[in-house]
């Protein structure tokens, strides 16, 4: 009876059970449940760690006493020395944040990678000097337990820079401060020049000064590699991630010229994960800016430069990037091993690669023909146009030869002297500068990462004085300039 | 005691029921109105204890406690304003509740007449403060350090569960008078040392001795500033209490099982403060500071004379106030420069030259400068372990050097030298937190005129 009652589905599905389907609400994955119940109570029971806050191995701490903003050559040499200058070994908390760990688009790797002392200024000189010793003594700097020794394949081939009549005045002077600072640099003449470089062509030279040691290339990366095993095995936490923010607190002072001021100090650091909407607030007592050609960003995102323009609140960070181009090519007959890396009085340099005939070189471009920032594009006209001539002028050799391979580099051009920036933000308290180098801050890094770090541990430079690089000189107007660029 | 228990539970309706902005103001004053009533207890005639109820009652060694911790919970408040600032309300209400449960089985505790009632309120302080630990904590290693605090604490107390039991069995009573008139002989057998232990592992863990003291530095760097301060001015003087009471059921064994846990506090206090003189972070170094003071009172506690107890409740109380100030000094520096690192702010007293003398005073204050009560603490209990034994003279002696050549260092490094040039701005000092640190110095500065109220059983 209760079968004609109840309507004909609705009996069929309730009294009658069909095979595959199952009784009860809830079907919806209880396997995958029951896992996760289990998962649960291993991770309870003893013997497994039992991890109840969620799980953050990815990101970076959320307190570290230094934040280093770029895990280039320099961010990774302040933090060396950092952990080196402390005088509690595991005192400061040193968090490295690196955007691109492949160091894809970093200056470092696609660097020419020379060091040589024939700046004009002083403080450049010493920081080579530092720079030259801390590599050749780089084995014990930079040892590490149970890990092979460092090989910088360091050409110590020295450096030839030609100057022109105009130029020859400003050369001697420079030699004379470089000789007092203690690099040996030598003086040429032309005659002397074709007597020991028969290759070279000298006319248009009046002089060229000759570095004979201490001065050539060798493998930046080899440097960042062993300088990253040591400063991770010193205790320093590496994120990668990029800093999209500053949390800072401001408070509005005068200063004695009754100018209003608003000194920041930055409080959080926040790091966001790559490919993700996931950040990392991280607190933070001190941050470095060792961004490279992105200094600028970054300085920007702490406030540097709001302001009206001529006042020091306004004053930015002029750092750029710039697009370097770097050609290798081959050249059978070109000059031979001793070659140093000789740089013209065009402005075009080269060098030896390797020991298969290879050089590279380029040269620097002029303001009109900056080449484009935006992308490490290569523009293969401005070698055949801009470099060769000059290469083939200098060196008859190279009318006849091959361009192999060229690459793009970034440069962190500073506009205002073409020198770095080191030390602390006159407003922005806590944050210091390490940055700006023009293309040879590679081979200043050791020294530079040296100077911050005393800066921040003791207060004032110790070792070598770089009060001239410090970022005040963008707002009073005085240059440090540097006359002897590559 | 219901004049002082009664309105430390209505502190509870206090907070919940106050208006956002009033909610600090409210239970500042109020506390601050509690904390004068244990002075009521000073005043007593005799040795005896004196009942306020069947289970709850003072007597010369719980008074200056009492005093110390309704005097605290103020300050406490105080001090957390800053940090609880972008907190919303309700976790306000909740942390601020965490802090009051916690004064009610504190003041509980202090009060107990029975023991297994003193027991069971010493274990409920350990839940207010792992919450308070846990949640409130700065960084993500408060997990791993509360679960220190909370199992070493646990496991040395459980063997203590089980001797209450015991000797409630067997001799009817755990009534602390009743128990001073009644106990048996405790001789050396294996059987009597193992309660002595049972006994006393609980308050050696909590005070801490030297062996055992490993959650101390976690739980005192991990913990908010308002854990910090309760943890080393409150917390660890239970231990102190306990083993004071305890030790008079415990005759003659005392003097023989006594031996190895000497031994360990006097080496203790020299190994903790030599760690001191190698910390970078400040928080680590005062809960270090705070390792070696301990050790002196548990070395007075088990010696057991007259002056070695006055010695050990001056100690106590002296220290408590100390440490919590220079924890409230710590914590005012980490909240303006985001660091625990010493060396990352140094030459403080060019900018905030108040809050410099501050830090003088509780640097001198830790120190033991004389008269202050800390020295006259360390100086009862630095005679008794002399009258003891001759040669832990130069063990002490070593550690009010180590200890006045830390506590210089801790000064010298903040205060003096050139000012770092990523402090140069901060913000200036609050009223708050001057008021904060005058209403620490203050009963050390005037105890110091007269001690004989916190000496305890003999004047």
């Amino acid at each position: 009876m209760i079968r004609r009652v109840l309507p004909h589905g609705l009996g069929r599905g309730l009294l009658t059970r069909r095979p595959g389907t199952r009784r009860g609400g809830f079907s919806l994955d209880w396997d995958g449940k029951v896992s996760e119940i289990k998962k649960k109570i291993k991770s309870i029971l003893p013997g497994t760690s039992c991890d109840l806050l969620p799980d953050t191995s990815h990101l970076p701490p959320e307190h570290s006493d230094v934040v280093i903003v770029g895990g280039g050559v320099l961010g990774l040499s302040v933090a060396y020395w950092l952990k080196k200058l402390e005088s509690r070994r595991g005192g400061i908390r040193v968090l490295v944040v690196e955007r691109d760990h492949t160091y894809s688009q970093a200056s470092i790797g696609l660097s020419v990678g020379g060091i040589c002392q024939q700046f004009s200024l002083p403080e450049n000189i010493q920081l080579s000097l530092f720079s030259a010793s801390f590599l050749r003594n780089i084995n014990e700097y930079l040892a590490v337990t149970n890990a092979p020794p460092l090989d910088l394949q360091f050409n110590p081939s020295g450096y030839l820079l030609l100057a022109s009549e105009k130029d020859a005045a400003a050369m001697e002077s420079n030699v004379k401060v470089q000789k007092q600072e203690g690099a040996k640099v030598c003086l040429m003449s032309p005659d002397q020049l074709r007597n020991k470089f028969p290759w070279i062509n000298t006319e248009g030279v009046a002089l060229a000064s000759y570095g004979m040691e201490n001065e050539g290339w060798f493998d930046p990366w080899c440097l960042l590699q062993g300088l990253r095993q040591k400063v991770e095995s010193m205790g320093v936490f590496f994120c990668q991630g990029e800093v999209t923010r500053f949390v800072s607190s401001s408070q509005r002072m005068l200063t004695t010229d009754d100018e209003m001021v608003i000194l920041k100090r930055i409080h959080e650091v926040h790091v966001k994960m790559d490919h993700s909407l996931e950040y990392q607030p991280v607190e933070c007592a001190i941050v470095i800016n060792a961004a490279g050609a992105w200094s600028a960003q970054i300085a920007a995102l702490a406030g540097i430069g709001k302001g009206p323009p001529g006042t020091l609140q306004g004053t930015k960070l002029p750092v750029e990037p710039r697009k370097r181009y770097v050609y290798v090519w081959h050249c059978p007959q070109g000059p031979g091993l001793e070659t140093p890396l000789v740089a013209d009085t065009s402005g075009a340099y080269f060098r030896r690669e390797g020991l298969g005939s290879n050089y590279l070189g380029g040269r620097s471009p002029t303001e009109e023909e900056e080449p484009d920032p935006t992308n490490l594009e290569v523009d293969h006209d401005f070698f055949q146009e801009k470099v060769w001539p000059h290469l083939a002028l200098r060196v008859p050799a190279f009318e006849t030869l091959k361009v192999q391979t060229a690459w793009a580099a970034y440069d962190d051009y500073n506009t205002f002297d073409q020198n770095g920036v080191v030390g602390p933000h006159p407003l922005v308290v806590n944050m210091y500068f390490a940055t700006g180098f023009s293309g040879h801050g590679l081979q200043q890094a050791p020294g530079v990462g040296r100077a911050v770090a005393e800066m921040i541990l003791q207060g004032s430079f110790q070792t070598i004085d770089l009060s001239s690089f410090l970022f005040n000189r963008f707002y009073s107007g005085e240059k440090t300039q540097e006359n002897n660029t590559m | 005691m219901l004049k002082m228990i009664i309105p430390t539970m209505m502190l509870l309706p206090t907070t919940w029921f106050s208006k956002n902005n009033l909610i600090w103001i409210n239970l500042t004053t109020h506390s601050l109105i509690i904390s004068l009533i244990p002075l009521l207890f000073f005043n007593q005639i005799n040795n005896n204890l004196t009942s306020h109820s069947t289970h709850l009652s003072s007597d010369p060694l719980t008074t200056p406690l009492l005093t110390l911790t309704a005097w605290l919970l103020p300050l406490m408040i105080m001090a957390s304003q800053y940090h609880m600032y972008n907190e919303s309300p309700l976790r306000k209400k909740l942390y601020l509740s965490m802090m009051i449960f916690l004064q009610i089985s504190l003041i509980m505790t202090f009060m107990a007449t029975e023991l297994i009632l003193f027991y069971i309120l010493f274990e409920t302080t350990l839940i207010p403060t792992l919450i308070i630990i846990t949640r409130w904590g700065n960084q993500a290693e408060r997990l791993n350090a509360s679960t220190y605090f909370l199992f070493y604490t646990l496991a040395g107390s459980l063997p203590l569960l089980i001797m209450l039991m015991f000797t409630h069995n067997n001799l009817g009573s755990l009534n602390i008078p009743l128990l001073t008139l009644m106990t048996q002989n405790m001789t050396t057998t294996w059987s009597h040392n193992l309660i002595w232990l049972a006994c006393m592992m609980a308050f050696m863990v909590k005070m801490p001795l030297y062996g055992l003291h490993l959650w101390l530095p976690k739980a005192h760097v991990e913990a908010p500033i308002a854990g910090s301060m309760v943890l080393a001015a409150v917390l660890l003087k239970l231990g102190g209490y306990g083993m004071m009471r305890l030790t008079s059921i415990l005759n003659p064994l005392t003097e023989y099982m006594a031996y190895p846990f000497l031994m360990l506090s006097l080496w203790g206090m020299i190994m903790t403060s030599s760690t001191c003189l190698r910390q970078t972070d400040l928080k680590s170094l005062i809960a270090y500071s705070s390792v070696s003071h301990m050790a002196l009172v548990i070395m007075a506690s088990l010696i057991q004379t007259p002056w070695s107890f006055t010695g050990a409740i001056i100690l106590m109380i002296a220290h408590g106030l100390t440490s919590s100030m220079l924890f409230c000094l710590a914590n005012s520096n980490y909240e303006r420069t985001h660091s625990r690192i010493m060396m990352l702010s140094r030459g403080l007293q060019t900018l905030l030259p108040l809050m410099a003398f501050w830090w003088f005073v509780a640097n001198l204050t830790n120190l033991a400068l004389p008269p202050t009560i800390n020295l006259i603490g360390e100086l009862l209990v630095v005679v008794t372990s002399f009258s003891w034994s001759y040669i832990t003279i130069a063990l002490t002696g070593l550690n009010m050097l180590i200890t006045a050549l830390y506590s210089i260092y801790m000064f010298i490094t903040t205060q003096r030298g050139a000012l770092t040039s990523h402090i140069i701005s901060m913000k200036p000092s609050f009223t708050r937190e001057n008021m904060l640190m005058f209403m620490h110095i203050s009963p050390i500065i005037l105890l110091s005129l007269n001690p004989s109220i916190i000496m305890g059983f003999t004047p």
